[in-house]
């Protein structure tokens, strides 16, 4: 037992001198993710692991630039639009797969049909759910039929990943992907790491970085520790606090919202002017500059960031006026009041801090907030409660498509999940919308229901938050609005 | 011995039932896994049709009987979260639990056995003094906290070792020293107390007396009459981080062992995966206790076992 | 004839009174002869008191919040202050404070469990070691088969479903914990079931639970309290670390491990937020790990002679030393 033992640490320690020093070095970076990939299979599942290695494998038929226009990918151009509900792809011409597959309109169909196919049950169908078929036109060319017309098909083509037509039956897909992107899986060692490396043969631009490693650490402060030990170049959700120890950092505005859901049709959150002084109360700099040590961006008054389809520049936030608030709380007569506000702790960044940071504020201007913080389970019974909806529900709202459709569906819109209100125009404004294919027409129902839906205060905005990224000083990357990691835009000194 | 088999597999197989109902009985009667499993902006049939793939729309007795019946099966279901088989991320995880477990008690080992023997040979002496209360400060420090710690002073400022993880045979050792501790610390005192006991026995008087090696009375001699209550504390060990004390370990160092996954299978509320892996260390306790019960009888043979 | 028998009682009652004066006497002389005993019981008096007073001590409100002053450094820092002795955490809260109301918590926690896991546990095993036959049986079956659960996953699930708390801590911990009283009690029954004396009272016709209450568990009673105060620790050590996982206290009330997991984000700017209710957790369990062994000392006959003759050998030794220095500097 003894000797066992002993040679144990002696091999251990063997093992240190021979591998310290070993990582982080080299052409190759490592990257620290939050969770892992739980499969590799673009197209099943909702999960920012996978999505992560993953938009490094696979190309999309549309990308966004680092500022978030859309742009051909795979396709040659733009889509254009047949008619109402038929959308026609050029593809580019010479691409293959890593396996040697070519891309071709059958590959895209296939992944069309395969990604909508209900018995397939993928969790990304809400990006592609008003698809209802495709057909090949010619080799490079397809047809996207869409069910009734739909304006923001582009944004959803930039959420799909083309795979393999052929390889993508067997059943080792799952594990070891084959894409037509700049890196390809070297290998994944479950629960430890996964390995890419540059694919030589890639049809865009080459990347600089010849090999990627992901390492998945949940805790921040573990991140933090390895990005600090030198054995990370990038992680993310670096804490705003740290950008200054770290040796580099990287801030974009993200796409997450926090807001605040006031209930519009019962309790004192029913008067308007109640509603607007709960905006007037809160002061939303301060919010950015304290909590978020200014990475933060003060909302002008609407879920939309401004690289957003749908983003009414005319808006602009309810400016931080106590005096005003107090006035107008007197006014309704709700001096005094208590407003349930519901919250959670530990799923957004800072959520907990920011629902007692506002009950604070409004509690200066008369209206006593009683703070009720779930776990996250119980949290979601509230938020999801259409029976007895509470005063007031902190939510932080994400927007991956960077379209209006999905954040006013969800929050705007009259019975949607997280929706507080019963306001029948503002929500045929919003189906309006949703069906319109005139880009000028669209934009204009969106910026009424913005004005309307800031005008009636239904939400107490407050930020749009900046993600950011702790950097190893070798690393340069100048970070995307879309939040994704493609290793194939970053550089290493 | 053929009875004590029976009754030792009987009494396992208790325990194992009696710890898979609490869990399933704890995770339905109050969770309701396919609202987190769900995006925030699904719709309510979504989350109904998820519900019945799942089997949960069906009444408890029903549900009871497929859980039953999987038990027997060996075969939980895919986990929710990662959607494959609940066993086999079982089976993945578990060597990385097995291997800390080895590891950390392995150094414990290596360490408290000759330190408790040097200071049982001179209580009360400045090393036995030292080594006392070095072993009171080693229990009394919280784990997590000395993980904590150790990331700060190894791994950020010396930089001499990695953070988290567990790619090279170099990450385990931050991980196994943590575990070591306390483990250590009791090993130690157990240790130094069963020497002094067996060094005070007229036997050992007898063998200095007859001018054999020193080392040969006190190794060869003292430990091995000692060893019972030692191997018993180390069994105790191993059942204890497999029991989930290995949760904090790997928690701090991000160690991809059973114990993370409990806690990010609770996180998610991932039931599957729960019951998979309570299961699993049912049985690995189990397991233990019997094995602890052989070596017993193989050290000492006249150990009467019921 | 009942004057003389009160006068008898009344005398007796002093003369225990008196030996109770004495024990205690003999008890403080024991421990100034054990450093670190003293020590122990020293740091526990205060942590009690700590946490009795603990509104009136804390310089702040342990929740309070001031965004402004977040992070501040301990005060022997340059940019520390007064106002916060060991700094403020990420919220601008004192950690001061929250290290003093933390102790409310732990040592909350540690005693109702203690007592409600004790309670039962001894209950358990008074019934099983003085009943026998089936009932012993079948509480020593339950003992075993609990004991081979795997606690502490369980204790996980069971709080990650019924929702975290002080209360469901502290009954959970309860539920892990009541095994080891109802072993020791058992067995000690069994042994004390032998003797003379209870023997005697079955004999005069006692019911068994006045036998079992008035006649054995007293016996009990040193052996019981040092396992109850190492319990204690182990309790104390483990509320820390379910709050550290997320799943014991849940903000706004305050405990260190819960303190240790929201700080250690922070931990790489800010080491106090990790560090101050880290000390704390293993200042208080070292203390009562300190009065237990010394507990076990002087409880043990066997180990009090050793220890008093080591003392001995230990003063006699100076004194010689002491004699041969003095020798050899005079002539």
């Amino acid at each position: 037992m003894k000797q066992y033992g002993f040679l144990a640490v002696m091999a251990i320690l063997m093992a240190v001198v021979f591998t310290t020093g070993a990582w982080a070095a080299g052409d190759g970076i490592t990257i620290a993710l939050g969770s892992e990939p739980t499969t590799l299979d673009p197209q099943i599942r909702e999960d920012g692991g996978e999505r992560a290695v993953n938009d490094n494998i696979y190309d999309t038929v549309l990308t966004r630039s680092p500022k978030g226009e859309l742009m051909p990918s795979l396709a040659a151009a733009m889509p254009t639009i047949q008619d109402a509900t038929t959308w026609e792809v050029k593809l580019r011409p010479g691409i293959t797969f890593h396996n040697g597959e070519p891309l071709n309109a059958d590959a895209v169909v296939y992944s069309i049909k395969r990604v909508i196919d209900p018995k397939f049950n993928s969790e990304q169908i809400s990006f592609f759910s008003t698809i209802k078929d495709a057909v090949k036109k010619d080799d490079l060319t397809l047809q996207v039929i869409t069910n009734g017309s739909d304006p923001i098909l582009p944004s959803r083509l930039y959420w799909l990943k083309v795979v393999p037509p052929v390889y993508s039956k067997d059943p080792k897909f799952a594990e070891a992907p084959i894409g037509t992107g700049p890196y390809r899986l070297v290998s994944w060692k479950r629960g430890q790491s996964i390995e890419l490396e540059r694919h030589e043969g890639y049809w865009g631009k080459k990347p600089d970085i010849k090999a990627v490693n992901y390492r998945f650490v949940e805790e921040p402060g573990t991140r933090l520790a390895g990005l600090m030990a030198g054995e990370f170049d990038l992680i993310t959700n670096l804490l705003p606090e740290f950008t200054r120890q770290v040796p580099k950092s990287v801030n974009v505005l993200g796409l997450e919202h926090p807001i605040i859901i006031l209930n519009a049709d019962s309790g004192i959150t029913k008067d308007v002017r109640v509603r607007q002084a709960l905006n007037y109360a809160v002061d939303k700099e301060a919010l950015a500059r304290g909590l978020f040590e200014g990475f933060a961006q003060v909302a002008q008054g609407q879920l939309l960031s401004p690289s957003f389809f749908g983003y009414n520049d005319q808006v602009k936030a309810y400016p931080y006026d106590p005096a005003l608030a107090q006035k107008l709380i007197k006014e309704a007569g709700a001096e005094g009041a208590t407003v349930e506000l519901i919250g959670t702790s530990g799923r957004w960044l800072k959520d907990r801090d920011l629902v007692e940071a506002v009950a604070a504020y409004w509690k200066k201007a008369g209206i006593n907030a009683n703070v009720r913080i779930f776990e996250f389970n119980e949290y979601l019974n509230r938020l999801f409660d259409r029976k007895t909806r509470a005063d007031a529900i902190f939510v932080t709202a994400s927007n991956e498509l960077l379209d209006a459709d999905k954040s006013f569906s969800a929050y705007y819109k009259s019975g949607g999940t997280g929706a507080s209100n019963t306001d029948a125009a503002l929500a045929g404004l919003i189906d309006a919308a949703r069906t319109e294919n005139d880009v000028k027409k669209r934009t204009g129902l969106y910026h009424q229901a913005v004005k309307l839906a800031h005008d009636q205060a239904y939400f107490v905005w407050l930020l749009n938050i900046e993600d950011v990224y702790g950097l190893s000083k070798r690393l340069e990357w100048p970070g995307r609005v879309d939040a994704r990691l493609l290793v194939g835009e970053m550089k290493v000194n | 011995m053929g009875i004590f088999i029976f009754k030792r597999l009987i009494h396992g197989l208790i325990v194992i039932l009696g710890v898979t109902l609490i869990v399933f009985v704890v995770t339905r009667m109050v969770g309701d896994p396919v609202k987190v499993m769900l995006p925030l902006e699904s719709t309510q049939e979504q989350r109904d049709a998820f519900k019945k793939q799942l089997g949960l729309d069906r009444p408890i007795p029903v549900q009871l009987v497929n859980f039953l019946k999987d038990i027997a099966r060996l075969d939980f279901g895919d986990s929710l979260w990662q959607k494959r088989p609940a066993m086999e991320i079982v089976f993945e995880k578990l060597p990385l639990t097995l291997a800390l477990t080895a590891v950390g008690v392995g150094l414990a080992c290596v360490f408290a056995i000759p330190l408790g023997i040097i200071s049982a040979l001179r209580p009360g002496g400045a090393l036995d003094r030292l080594t006392v209360f070095g072993s009171l400060l080693g229990l009394s420090m919280p784990q997590f906290w000395m993980g904590l710690l150790f990331i700060l002073l190894f791994a950020v400022q010396l930089r001499i070792l990695p953070t988290s993880g567990s790619a090279t045979p170099s990450h385990i050792i931050l991980p196994a020293l943590t575990m070591a501790l306390p483990t250590l610390a009791r090993l130690v005192m157990l240790v130094r107390s069963s020497m002094i006991d067996e060094l005070n026995q007229p036997y050992v008087k007898t063998a200095f007396a007859r001018g054999l090696p020193f080392v040969r009375v006190v190794g060869g001699h003292a430990l091995k009459n000692a060893g019972l209550p030692i191997m018993t504390l180390i069994g105790w060990e191993v059942i204890r981080s497999l029991a989930g004390y290995s949760v904090v370990v790997e928690t701090v160092f991000a160690w991809p062992g059973i114990g993370l996954t409990a806690i990010q299978a609770i996180e998610r509320e991932d039931l599957i995966l729960i019951q998979a892996i309570v299961f699993t260390a049912a049985i690995s306790v189990v397991l233990i206790n019997i094995a602890m019960d052989f070596i017993y009888k193989l050290i000492d043979p006249r150990l009467k076992l019921t | 004839m009942t004057k003389t028998k009160a006068n008898d009682l009344e005398q007796a009652l002093s003369r225990s009174r008196y030996e109770w004066v004495d024990k205690l006497k003999e008890l403080g002389r024991e421990l100034r002869r054990d450093t670190a005993g003293f020590i122990g019981v020293v740091l526990i008096t205060a942590l009690v008191l700590m946490a009795v007073f603990a509104p009136l001590i804390s310089p702040h409100d342990p929740t309070e919040q001031d965004l402004t002053a977040r992070l501040v450094p301990p005060v022997w820092y340059e940019k520390g202050s007064w106002g916060h002795v060991f700094g403020t955490d990420h919220l601008g809260r004192d950690i001061l404070s929250r290290a003093i109301h933390g102790s409310r918590v732990s040592l909350w926690v540690g005693v109702s469990v203690v007592s409600l896991a004790g309670g039962f546990g001894v209950v358990m095993g008074l019934l099983a070691g003085y009943l026998g036959g089936r009932t012993d049986a079948f509480i020593m079956r339950w003992v075993d088969t609990q004991v081979a659960f795997p606690g502490l996953l369980l204790a996980l699930i069971i709080l990650a479903v019924i929702g975290p708390s002080l209360t469901t801590v502290v009954l959970v911990l309860s539920l892990n914990g009541w095994m080891v009283y109802g072993r020791m009690t058992r067995s000690a029954v069994l042994a004390i079931r032998q003797s003379p004396y209870v023997e005697a009272a079955e004999v005069v016709g006692c019911r068994w639970p006045r036998i079992i209450f008035r006649h054995i568990l007293p016996n009990l009673t040193s052996s019981l309290l040092t396992l109850g105060i190492l319990e204690f620790a182990r309790i104390v050590l483990a509320e820390a670390a379910l709050s550290f996982l997320g799943l014991g206290i849940q903000p706004p009330a305050t405990s260190w491990g819960l303190d240790v997991s929201m700080g250690k984000n922070y931990m790489f700017m800010a080491w106090w937020l990790v560090t101050i209710p880290g000390c704390a957790i293993g200042i208080t369990v070292l203390a009562i790990n300190l009065v237990a062994s010394w507990l076990r000392l002087i409880s043990d006959p066997q180990e009090r002679e050793k220890q008093f003759a080591r003392h001995m050998a230990g003063s006699m030794r100076k004194a010689m030393v002491l004699k041969a220095e003095t020798e050899r500097r005079q002539p």
